[in-house]
């Protein structure tokens, strides 16, 4: 799913080139209605928020750049619902609680002309689970991959696993030819994948072409190339989409959406992503210890006013920790602030006039939402008596004090599926006892022991039930305040069949298709 | 001329090796953790894991002291060994090198319209204060100067790009695809060479030898171009070097807006991808370059210029 860096920045300049782009909608521009049948062997245009920047390195952020171009594909595909689906793999079973057995698609091939067998599943996943910092999905799980035969993979893992399929859905694990792996670099991914298109020509930051792969073992699109310009500023993807440069632009600024309307030939889409901002609350020490102080906090915080007034509609209010992105998600509205409640909290609490709580409320700024929210916050915080100080710095420099609890008041912006469609990893990381990255310095033993399942359970619906009771129980006990779940948005122009992937991993899928003579 | 020379030359090494040492403590005096940061710019949420950083603290080196990793990097620096970029783990040269490549393309032709169109502006402008001509020329270069490229870019590609659909809005590579960005990119420049030469221009036909020209029967034209705009060029011949290297480096607005790959963008992802290797390498060269630009315009200043000479001389 979208990480932290893949983010809209909303900079000076594109704040400058929204106005100027309003004004584009009075000098008219390209139009007409999204009309007319599939082109054969189309040729699409498609201007991309983030560019990759560890030249597309398979165990970096980089491999959500390669799967959404169709290039690459993973043993096991994850459905909306947070199942697992065939992908490389037609069939899979646990053969005994650390091993899974998995049998490879017969007649699928490479990029390269090569076989896709037992050896080249195992040399890809002993690669991506052996590099320096392994990628979340495959982290600290000690996979190993040996052939089973002339047609399957065995997975084995330190611990029983009950989600290793769902892990292989990870992009990262994505499965390239042999030939791909170089002794001192990472694979190279030009006409390396199993994919639907293939990877012609990567120049950096700047674009990437991709051709139909003929010989793909799946449906084959109507797409013969493809050709993605990376355009880091939101304006800027808007005024090219346009001018007509692109036919699809991903990210566009709120600003700018109500201007690709319908009757000008665009089709609009946005869904909700399973990112959350999080008002994180220091728990270990004094003020937000007492959880009269928490719950003040959450009362004193408006949060449909957070996503629809301070970010124009950007992002949507958050009820609970998980969102409308997953199935289970709350869909609820948040509760309405609550200023005279929060205030009578914190008398209740001891302070008052005479003893205001006076904090500082940190965040970072390489995601632009949040210095917006953390003003706002500050505003809200202040009508209630609490005295927030904002303090805005890089995120990497500011990590150690949190992990060691020195500070009071976080924003993050935090993606809490990391990877696959199931939240057990950030539950445990984010908010368990031992959790290596509880921000919050939470610590409940009821907690852990309603997470303890996910350790055993496979079943999708019980470990969903389980993520549900979670959320209501940070809910109750006031560990932290989701504020606000983040939207992804594109727009096309004579296109057919696209959809924004919530999960940020497919955009050129075999139904994607330009139209027109 | 060859002492002017070595008194314009001679401090360039120990400037260029001070910047070098600014630009490697940067991240040091910025308090940036490095090994931190190539994690987050590798996989965003990237949790932390000490043994994860211990690998990655050895394998970039940052285990060493400060100082041996500097004259490591200087040492490497020399012979145009850049080091490995975090990002990527591929060679900065290549990189830095494509990329200054595409900056210099685009700073060479903003400066030649620069030159072409800004200089002729601001001669004809002086020939006759607050005249129609004069007005247009000042009006349009106070404008020039006064629009930032944020602004501009944008309006450009409203009006040439959507409106009268006459060139691409975005890329590089193609004669139309640069149309907008260098258009962009010149306009500051062209309006400020606009104002410098009509300035230095008003000033020379104020001078002595001005009256003697005339006196002897040379035309106005050629009064106003041999002997009053030459002497106005070396003013703004000594700015040209500026110009080359801030063009070069401060392009960051034009080429993310069009989407071009010089060295403004590069920097803008390391910066945002804190790939310090990059960042470093980036502004080392740029520094290199306003250091070379500005001694070669002040030479051609004083090649142009004998009084400057003499006072260099001095």
């Amino acid at each position: 799913m979208p990480p932290a860096r893949r983010r809209s920045r909303t900079t000076l300049t594109g704040t400058c080139l929204a106005a100027v782009l309003a004004l584009a909608t009075a000098c008219g521009g390209a139009t007409g209605a999204a009309t007319g049948p599939v082109r054969p062997d189309g040729e699409l245009r498609v201007a991309l928020q983030f560019s990759p920047r560890s030249g597309y390195a398979m165990d970096t952020d980089d491999a959500f750049v390669l799967h959404q171009f169709g290039a690459t594909e993973t043993l096991v595909n994850s459905g909306s619902d947070g199942r697992p689906q065939p992908g490389l793999a037609t069939s899979w079973a646990q053969v005994d609680p650390t091993t899974w057995r998995f049998d490879l698609r017969p007649g699928v091939t490479f990029q390269d002309g090569t076989a896709l067998d037992p050896a080249a599943v195992v040399n890809a996943l002993t690669w991506v689970s052996g590099v320096a910092a392994p990628p979340r999905a495959v982290k600290g799980i000690g996979l190993r991959a040996v052939a089973d035969g002339p047609a399957a993979v065995r997975v084995t893992t330190t611990r029983p696993d009950p989600i290793l399929p769902l892990r292989l859905s990870s992009v990262n694990t994505a499965i390239l030819a042999p030939s791909a792996y170089r002794a001192d670099a990472p694979p190279t991914v030009l006409g390396t994948g199993t994919g639907p298109m293939r990877l012609t020509a990567a120049d950096g930051m700047q674009q990437a072409v991709l051709e139909r792969n003929d010989a793909y073992w799946g449906t084959k699109g109507s797409l013969k190339t493809v050709t993605a310009t990376f355009v880091p500023d939101p304006a800027a993807r808007a005024l090219a989409l346009r001018a007509g440069d692109v036919d699809i632009a991903q990210g566009l600024p709120e600003s700018s959406l109500l201007e690709f309307t319908e009757g000008g030939g665009y089709t609009n889409s946005a869904v909700a992503a399973p990112r959350t901002v999080t008002l994180m609350m220091n728990q270990a020490a004094e003020p937000f210890a007492d959880v009269r102080v928490r719950q003040a906090v959450e009362k004193a915080l408006d949060r449909t006013a957070l996503a629809e007034q301070a970010l124009a509609g950007a992002a949507l209010p958050a009820a609970e920790l998980f969102g409308p992105a997953v199935g289970w998600g709350s869909q609820d509205p948040p509760p309405a602030p609550d200023v005279e409640g929060a205030k009578a909290l914190l008398a209740q609490a001891g302070h008052g006039p005479d003893d205001p709580v006076t904090v500082r409320l940190q965040t970072y700024p390489n995601r632009p939402e949040l210095p917006t929210l953390a003003t706002a916050v500050q505003g809200m915080l202040r009508d209630v008596g609490i005295d927030a100080q904002i303090q805005i710095g890089e995120y990497a420099t500011q990590e150690p004090d949190l992990l060691d609890g020195r500070y009071d008041l976080f924003l993050l912006s935090r993606n809490y599926l990391t990877d696959v469609p199931d939240a057990g990893s950030t539950l445990v990381s984010d908010y368990s006892c031992a959790g290596s990255y509880n921000i919050n310095r939470y610590c409940s033993p009821a907690f852990d022991a309603l997470l303890a399942p996910l350790g055993t359970t496979a079943d999708p619906a019980t470990r969903q039930e389980v993520f549900r009771r979670a959320s209501a129980m940070l809910t109750a006990d006031v560990v932290g305040v989701p504020l606000v779940h983040s939207q992804e948005n594109g727009v096309a122009r004579n296109v057919s069949g696209y959809t924004v992937d919530p999960l940020a991993k497919d955009l050129v899928t075999p139904g994607l298709a330009v139209l027109g003579e | 001329m060859t002492t002017a020379l070595l008194r314009r030359l001679l401090p360039l090494p120990f400037v260029v090796l001070a910047a070098a040492l600014l630009v490697f403590l940067l991240p040091r005096l910025a308090g940036i953790d490095t090994v931190r940061a190539v994690l987050r710019s590798r996989v965003a949420e990237a949790e932390p894991d000490p043994a994860v950083a211990a690998r990655l603290t050895a394998e970039l080196g940052l285990d060493r002291s400060w100082i041996e990793q500097f004259l490591r990097w200087l040492g490497r620096a020399l012979t145009g060994d850049l080091g490995l970029s975090f990002a990527t783990r591929t060679a900065v040269a290549p990189q830095l090198g494509a990329a200054l490549e595409v900056s210099a393309v685009l700073a060479v032709l903003a400066l030649l319209i620069a030159a072409v169109v800004g200089i002729p502006s601001g001669v004809w402008a002086a020939r006759r204060p607050r005249g129609a001509l004069d007005r247009v020329v000042t009006g349009l270069s106070v404008l020039g100067v006064a629009v930032p490229e944020f602004i501009l870019a944008p309006v450009l590609v409203l009006v040439l790009a959507i409106a009268v659909p006459l060139l691409p809005a975005t890329g590089w590579g193609t004669l139309p695809q640069a149309v907008l960005p260098v258009l962009t990119l010149a306009a500051f420049p062209t309006a400020l060479a606009a104002q410098l030469t009509r300035a230095e221009t008003l000033d020379a036909l104020g001078l002595p030898h001005i009256p003697v020209a005339r006196a002897k029967g040379l035309t106005e034209r050629r009064v106003l171009w041999k002997h009053a705009a030459r002497l106005a060029l070396t003013g703004v011949t000594a700015l040209s070097g500026l110009f080359f290297a801030g063009l070069i480096g401060g392009a960051v607005v034009v080429e993310v807006v069009f989407g071009i790959p010089g060295v403004g963008r590069l920097l803008y992802d390391a910066v945002l991808g804190q790939d310090l290797p990059m960042i470093q390498a980036g502004l080392l060269a740029i520094v290199v370059i306003a250091v070379l630009a500005s001694a070669a315009a002040e030479l051609a200043q004083l090649t142009m210029d004998p009084v400057a000479l003499s006072r260099a001389l001095r």
